[in-house]
């Protein structure tokens, strides 16, 4: 499959300060990648390269097939949309005035305003002003106007923060439609069930590096300890390693129907990153 | 450069400033102030006034105005999302200019028409008057670039109206005619434009025109640090 982002020994100074130290990944077309990590592991720096709005210090970088030096060039802005920690929104414009000049400027038909709309769950709030919005439905807008153009390719800088839980399913059914129909997501996100949900690979970026990377299942897998965790009927908890010797307790505990509940142990995306780096996913 | 995208900037930022009553008030002083003006007495205004009231229009309409938009953008992140899109920074700005130069042109010719006076609709005049608008809007895009938000803009108006929108108003400190500091002002765009309009002399027009000149210089380096931030 070819790649739709391809990063090598990407590096990023801030004078003295190293924010990126040689991170490598490809992400495939028609991918959901995740970059996963702490405030200030280099999430936003990765973006903000990727988008040509900052300059890497050395490495190789490229997006859609094309090099870092020309991410400024109209074709290459027309074919990513962005949603990221510096967008916003024209406050005193309704939510249909600011689709419309993104519309314009991407040169998408106005048709997909009301479109795009449905999809984040605003049709309805078309010509409200933007001021006078809740944080949640600033979130969707922004989301939209980094859909409005119908991208290749989508950078998400934490897109389901700031949003309930019924507006985060809705907005994951958008993301999914949008991959299905061929979009390839990038995504950054402190929300692991939102990563192991919707990203076919993830990558845990720390101090700059990246620590680990490949498909969520999978990660899970690898650094379970593949231990059984039994509840019996009494409350007690009882954990037994995947071990053919404990294969007669277990099954004695079963036949003698003492098993309230049983399984493996199987770590969420954020034990798999404490367990790397000693760190919470916050 | 795009004209659809020049446009869509046009439209967005019309829609903008008819909702801002901060940017709407400023074409209203130059036309309160032809008004007073025209009220002080029979027979010509001196030129020096005339140029006051093109001096007033141009920094608190031209100036504050792009000024104000372009430190709201930055303030508000704004102009991350227009520079992240296809438009390029001549189409952002070419669409904020039209929109600066509209209400630039409809206070300049409300004030003028009070004063009843048509000097100004001679070639040379015109020319002077193209100059200065770009002088004037050069040094807004710059400064709402450099300017991290709208408060701070307040700062920067100031200085750029008594140096370069009522630089004629040094006559009154009394400096004496051999004072250093009017000798300076004497190089000073609208004191040119008045040299120009009392002896209609190109040289004066050629001064405006260097300003022009170190006006884009200007906004150019400010350009360059606000497209990226390495």
């Amino acid at each position: 499959m070819e790649n739709a982002i391809q990063v090598s020994g990407l590096r990023k100074t801030f004078g003295q300060q190293v924010a990126i130290e040689d991170v490598s990944f490809n992400v495939k077309k028609g991918e959901i990648f995740g970059l996963l990590g702490p405030s200030g592991s280099g999430k936003t720096t990765t973006i903000k390269i990727l988008t040509g709005e900052l300059k890497q210090t050395t490495g190789d970088v490229h997006v859609l097939d094309t090099d870092a030096s020309s991410f400024d060039s109209t074709q290459f802005k027309s074919k990513i949309g962005i949603l990221s920690d510096n967008s916003s929104l024209y406050e005193r414009l309704t939510v249909y005035d600011n689709l419309k000049l993104f519309c314009k400027l991407y040169d998408a038909p106005l048709e997909r305003i009301d479109v795009i709309l449905e999809e984040v769950n605003l049709k309805n709030d078309r010509n409200k002003v933007v001021s006078k919005l809740s944080k949640g439905m600033k979130q969707r807008i922004l989301l939209a106007k980094a859909l409005v153009h119908q991208p290749e390719l989508v950078f998400l800088d934490e897109p389901t923060s700031a949003l309930d839980p019924g507006n985060v399913i809705h907005i994951h059914r958008g993301l999914q439609k949008l991959n299905e129909a061929g979009t390839t997501i990038f995504l950054t996100t402190h929300d692991m069930e939102e990563a192991t949900k919707l990203c076919d690979r993830v990558a845990f970026l720390d101090n700059g590096k990246i620590q680990e990377l490949g498909n969520p299942d999978e990660l899970r897998f690898k650094y379970s300890t593949h231990d059984f965790h039994i509840e019996t009927t009494m409350n007690e908890k009882l954990v037994l390693e995947n071990d053919s010797k404990n294969a007669d307790q277990i099954r004695d505990l079963i036949a003698a129907g003492k098993v309230k509940s049983i399984q493996s142990d199987k770590p969420t995306l954020g034990d798999v990153f404490l367990q790397l780096t000693g760190k919470e996913l916050v | 450069m795009n004209t659809q995208r020049i446009g869509a900037i046009f439209e967005k930022d019309l829609k903008e400033f008819r909702k801002n009553m901060m940017l709407l008030m400023m074409p209203v002083i130059p036309i309160f102030l032809a008004i007073m003006y025209s009220r002080m007495g029979e027979g010509e205004l001196p030129v020096f006034l005339l140029y006051l009231i093109v001096g007033a229009t141009y920094s608190a309409v031209t100036t504050s105005g792009m000024m104000t938009m372009m430190a709201e953008e930055n303030e508000k992140k704004t102009l991350r999302g227009l520079i992240q899109s296809p438009a390029s920074l001549a189409d952002i700005l070419i669409g904020k200019s039209l929109v600066v130069g509209l209400f630039t042109f409809i206070s300049l010719v409300i004030s003028l028409a009070i004063l009843g006076n048509d000097e100004f609709l001679a070639f040379q005049p015109i020319v002077g008057l193209i100059l200065l608008f770009l002088f004037f809007l050069l040094l807004g895009i710059g400064i709402g670039l450099f300017t991290k938000s709208v408060a701070n803009t307040s700062a920067y108006i100031m200085p750029v109206m008594f140096l370069f929108g009522f630089t004629p108003m040094i006559e009154f400190l009394n400096l004496g005619e051999d004072s250093i500091a009017i000798k300076i002002a004497d190089y000073f765009p609208i004191m040119q434009m008045i040299d120009m309009h009392e002896t209609n002399s190109w040289t004066a027009i050629g001064i405006v025109a260097i300003w022009v000149i170190a006006a884009a210089i200007f906004t150019f380096i400010c350009l360059k640090k606000v497209s990226t931030d390495n």
